[in-house]
């Protein structure tokens, strides 16, 4: 498992550099479209068309001014989640503050309770916790389009508590006999786990100020205060745990973006 | 990603992996208590069962039979006892040659927790006072086994429990 994580890992990795690339090399195409187009028109009939068109391109480029602020959501992934998986509550807080053109500060605040059945154990894990960090917006947008396409960084850290339900007694030979699983109700509480998240997310806007945004999450342990005679199998934000470090996560969400000001947005030259 | 999870080898328990361990028994001349004895056509039967512990692959009533200097018993995962009986000479046309002696071994349990796809283990430890309780089967017969416990606490299967001279 912790092979096909890593590998999965540095895939995702590898995916996200291919996006912030894609977004390089097709500006350059667009600028050839330009002087294509630019070409065609000189070209064609006269001064008339020719003028009108240039004049409405020098308007609009210092209009661009991008909007700074703050944006709130929730994850609807682990909100609806509740409604048909029983062993599941949970919900996700998100929020992000535009520090630059492509710089976010971002962060979760998320509750969970969930209850893992696997075939000789079942546990339930119960808590709290946060995650902190960066988003860096590797898309370019267009006028006044604000999708994002990102890539950042969390710090997390979950302070839980973790209950056996039941166990199985793993005996090769059952020459007396296979047993049921045992009833348990041991609690294991005051556990504590940090981990650092890559993330890789998309965020569009669909009307006004509502986004709908999802991303994908790739986790390292940093630390992780096992119980005595049991494990954590699964950390509030960070998810199930594996034999390794690594562990997976997403999220799904609807935001509200609240603007505080608008900056003029300093053009790039392409010409 | 998450269906590849849900099927990948953390989930199925290794077989490798150290769980419960069992009862290991090893046979010496009671002559010459450092050598080690084979044991001729033992059967150990837990009470209450019909058949007996397999000792073998052997597909016929053989594979319930051992003539080798060392066994390996299951104890109980649910009570703090378990009892055999250990037939010497099982199945001999000569019936004055069978030695069966009934033993209950005596012991307290934990259950230690392994990982998410083993559950947790039980291991053993024998009473210090009465490891064990002993009779020959008929009583009227002397004991063929002179038990001697090695090491009571019973956590993995790479040494030797319980030493019998015979």
């Amino acid at each position: 498992m912790k092979h096909t994580l890593k590998y999965i890992f540095s895939f995702c990795f590898l995916m996200s550099l291919f996006l912030v690339q894609a977004q390089k090399t097709v500006s350059t195409p667009t600028t050839t479209d330009q002087n294509k187009l630019e070409g065609k028109i000189t070209e064609a009939p006269k001064q008339d068309l020719v003028k009108p068109a240039v004049t409405s391109v020098s308007d609009t480029i210092p209009v661009k001014m991008n909007r700074y602020g703050v944006r709130v959501g929730v994850d609807l992934y682990k909100l609806t989640r509740g409604f048909y998986d029983s062993n599941y509550k949970g919900v996700e807080l998100v929020g992000d503050y535009r520090l630059t053109k492509n710089y976010y500060l971002a962060a979760e605040l998320g509750n969970e309770n969930k209850t893992t059945v696997d075939s000789r154990l079942t546990s339930t894990a119960k808590g709290t916790y946060i995650k902190a960090g960066f988003d860096y917006n590797g898309y370019e947008n267009w006028l006044n389009m604000e999708n994002i396409i990102s890539i950042g960084l969390r710090y997390g850290m979950s302070t839980f508590n973790q209950q056996l339900d039941s166990f199985k007694i793993y005996n090769p030979n059952p020459y007396w006999g296979e047993l049921p699983s045992i009833p348990s109700g041991e609690k294991y509480s005051g556990l504590t786990a940090g981990w650092i998240e890559v993330v890789a997310g998309l965020k569009v806007k669909v009307i006004n100020n509502i986004f709908v945004g999802f991303s994908l999450r790739m986790n390292t342990l940093l630390f992780n205060k096992q119980p005595d005679n049991f494990e954590n199998l699964y950390i509030p934000g960070f998810n199930r745990t594996y034999a390794g470090n690594f562990g997976a996560g997403f999220n799904y969400t609807v935001t509200y973006f609240v603007p505080l000001y608008k900056k003029k947005a300093i053009p790039k030259k392409n010409n | 990603m998450f269906s590849i999870s849900s099927c990948e080898k953390d989930d199925i328990c290794d077989a490798n992996t150290p769980t419960t361990p069992r009862l290991i028994i090893e046979f010496y001349d009671i002559n010459n208590s450092t050598i080690l004895k084979n044991v001729t056509n033992l059967k150990v039967i837990g009470k209450g069962k019909t058949e007996g512990i397999i000792f073998n692959t052997s597909t016929t009533d053989s594979k319930y039979l051992t003539n080798g200097t060392k066994i390996s018993i299951p104890l109980k995962t649910d009570m703090d006892s378990a009892t055999y009986q250990f037939i010497l000479n099982s199945g001999n046309a000569n019936a004055s040659l069978i030695d069966t002696d009934e033993v209950t071994f005596n012991y307290t349990r934990k259950d230690i927790f392994v990982s998410r796809a083993c559950g947790f283990k039980t291991v053993f430890s024998l009473n210090l006072t009465n490891p064990y309780t002993q009779t020959a089967v008929p009583a009227t017969k002397p004991k063929w086994m002179y038990i001697s416990v090695d090491k009571s606490n019973i956590e993995n299967e790479n040494e030797t429990h319980i030493k019998v001279y015979f």
